[in-house]
C-alpha cells in the first residue's frame, strides 16, 4: 500500500514538473558575428569599456501570466561591440574598470551600456512575429574625460514562426535587433559623437566645418529612436 | 437492394473535395522599362523591410527564389540572406534603399559597386505582402473512447495571399515594373469519423503564378520555358 502510495505521490511531482517545464521557453543566443562592413574606419584609436553584463546578459519575462521566456545573450553583447568598433575605427583598445584610458593614448572612448531589452511573442502581438528590441545608450568621452555624447540607440528586429520554431524564430529576431544597432551606429555614431573631429583635433588637422553634421548631432539621433519607437508601437 | 461500395464512395467524395478546395488566382504585370538578362547575370530576392510594416514571410521567399531558379529556364538568383551579408549594413531593415531614386547614393558607398558588379547582379526584386486568412467557420468535435475514436462536423477557411514584387534594373539605376499576385483559396474540412483535409494551397500557388510571370518578365525573350 504505501508502495502505491509512493508512486503515485511521484507521479503526481513528475507530472507537476513536467507542466511546469512546458510552460517556459529557454533561448540560447550563439555567439554573434557581423559581416564586415562596406565602409571606411573612421581614422580614430577609441578605448571601449564594456559593463560587466555585457558577458552574461539574461532576461527573463512572463508572457501573458502563463509562458515564462529566459533569453540569455551571453556575451552576444560583447563580441558584437567589439567586432563592430573593431571594423568602424583604426585602432580600437579594450579597456576594463581598473584600466586608465590615459595611459592609451586614446581620441575618445566609448561606453556602451544596455538600457532596455523588450520582446512580444505571436500570443501578444496577434501576429506571425517574434518581436526583440534593444536600446542601448552610448557614452562617449573625449581626451579629457569629459562627456561630448551621451546618445540612445533603439534597435528592432523580427522574425516569423513560420519557418522556424518559437526560441529560434526569437533567438533570429534578437540577432537582427543586434545588426539593426550595429546599423544605426555605422550610419550615426560619428555624427553624434564627433569622433573622427575629435582626432583630428588632437592631430592638430583642421576640420571643415560640417554645418549638416552640426545639426544633425542634436537632433537626429533622437529622432531615430522616436522613429523607432513608432515602428514598434505599430508592430505591437 | 444494392449494396454501398465504399471504396467507390470514398473516392467519390475525394474527388468532388479536391475539385470543391478552389483556389482564385490574378497575376498583373506593369511594365515601366524594357528588360532583359544576359548570360552570368543573377538577380536577388529580397522582403521589403519589416520596419516598414511588410509582412513577407521567410519561406515565400525561399520559394519564389527556388521557383525562379529552377529549370532550363532558371535564372541564377543569389540568396538574400547572402546578399544582406556581403553587402552589410546598406541592405539590412532599416538602411535598405525604399526607392530607386536612393540607388546612385547606395553605389556610393565604398566597395557597393565593385561588389555588385563583380557578383553581376543585375536585379533586385522586392516582395511585399503576405497571406492571411480572411474567413473561416464551421465546426467539428472529436470524441475517444474504450472502443475506439472519431470526428464528426465540418470546417471551412479562406486564405488570400497578395503579393506585389518590384523589379529593380541596378544597371540601369530604375525601376523597371512590378508584378503583382492576387491568390484566394478556400480550405475545406468535412469528417464523418475520419477528418479528410481539403487544403487549398494559396500561397505555394502564389509563389508559382508569381515566379512564373516574374521570370517572363525579367526575361521576356527567352521562350525555353
Amino acid at each position: 500500500m504505501s508502495r502505491l502510495k509512493n508512486f503515485i505521490r511521484q507521479f503526481v511531482i513528475a507530472s507537476v514538473v513536467v507542466l511546469v517545464a512546458g510552460c517556459g521557453s529557454a533561448v540560447t543566443l550563439e555567439p554573434v558575428t557581423i559581416p564586415r562592413p562596406l565602409i571606411d574606419p573612421i581614422p580614430a584609436t577609441v578605448g571601449l569599456r564594456m559593463p560587466e553584463n555585457f558577458h552574461h546578459y539574461v532576461h527573463e519575462e512572463e508572457v501573458l501570466g502563463s509562458e515564462e521566456w529566459s533569453i540569455n545573450l551571453g556575451a552576444a553583447n560583447a563580441e558584437l561591440f567589439t567586432q563592430l568598433y573593431g571594423h568602424m575605427f583604426d585602432r580600437v583598445v579594450l579597456l576594463s574598470d581598473d584600466d586608465n584610458p590615459d595611459e592609451h593614448d586614446l581620441d575618445a572612448l566609448i561606453e556602451p551600456a544596455i538600457e532596455a531589452f523588450e520582446f512580444s511573442v505571436p500570443n501578444q502581438s496577434k501576429t506571425k512575429s517574434f518581436a526583440v528590441w534593444i536600446r542601448y545608450r552610448i557614452t562617449v568621452y573625449d581626451n579629457n574625460g569629459d562627456v561630448v555624447a551621451d546618445w540612445p540607440v533603439s534597435a528592432y528586429g523580427k522574425s516569423q514562426k513560420e519557418s522556424v520554431s518559437g526560441p529560434k524564430a526569437l533567438q533570429r529576431a534578437a540577432v537582427l535587433a543586434m545588426r539593426d544597432a550595429a546599423a544605426l551606429m555605422i550610419m550615426k555614431l560619428d555624427q553624434a559623437a564627433g569622433i573622427s573631429g575629435l582626432a583630428a583635433d588632437r592631430r592638430g588637422e583642421t576640420t571643415p566645418p560640417d554645418t549638416e553634421t552640426d545639426t544633425q548631432l542634436e537632433s537626429e539621433p533622437e529622432a531615430q529612436t522616436s522613429q523607432l519607437g513608432a515602428t514598434a508601437g505599430d508592430e505591437n | 437492394m444494392t449494396r454501398i461500395n465504399w471504396l467507390h464512395v470514398s473516392t467519390i467524395l475525394l474527388v468532388a473535395g479536391a475539385t470543391s478546395a478552389c483556389v482564385n488566382s490574378r497575376v498583373v504585370d506593369s511594365r515601366q522599362a524594357s528588360t532583359g538578362i544576359n548570360e552570368g547575370e543573377g538577380i536577388v530576392v529580397m522582403a521589403k523591410s519589416y520596419h516598414l510594416g511588410n509582412e513577407t514571410e521567410e519561406d515565400y521567399i525561399q520559394c519564389v527564389e527556388n521557383s525562379l531558379s529552377r529549370g532550363r529556364a532558371g535564372l541564377r538568383v543569389i540568396p538574400h540572406r547572402d546578399f544582406v551579408d556581403s553587402l552589410f549594413p546598406w541592405f539590412e531593415p532599416r538602411t535598405a534603399p525604399t526607392e530607386t531614386k536612393h540607388l546612385p547614393q547606395l553605389m556610393e558607398h565604398p566597395g557597393v559597386k565593385e561588389l555588385l558588379a563583380k557578383e553581376q547582379i543585375r536585379y533586385i526584386v522586392w516582395l511585399d505582402g503576405d497571406t492571411e486568412r480572411v474567413a473561416g467557420g464551421g465546426s467539428l468535435s472529436c470524441a475517444a473512447g474504450p472502443t475506439g475514436g472519431g470526428c464528426f462536423g465540418f470546417a471551412w477557411w479562406q486564405n488570400d495571399a497578395d503579393y506585389e514584387a518590384s523589379v529593380w534594373d541596378l544597371d540601369e539605376l530604375e525601376s523597371a515594373g512590378t508584378v503583382t499576385t492576387d491568390v484566394s483559396g478556400t480550405s475545406f474540412l468535412p469528417a464523418l469519423v475520419v477528418p479528410i483535409p481539403l487544403i487549398a494551397r494559396t500561397q505555394s500557388k502564389a509563389c508559382k503564378a508569381l515566379a512564373t510571370t516574374l521570370r517572363d518578365f525579367i526575361d521576356p525573350l527567352d521562350d525555353s520555358a
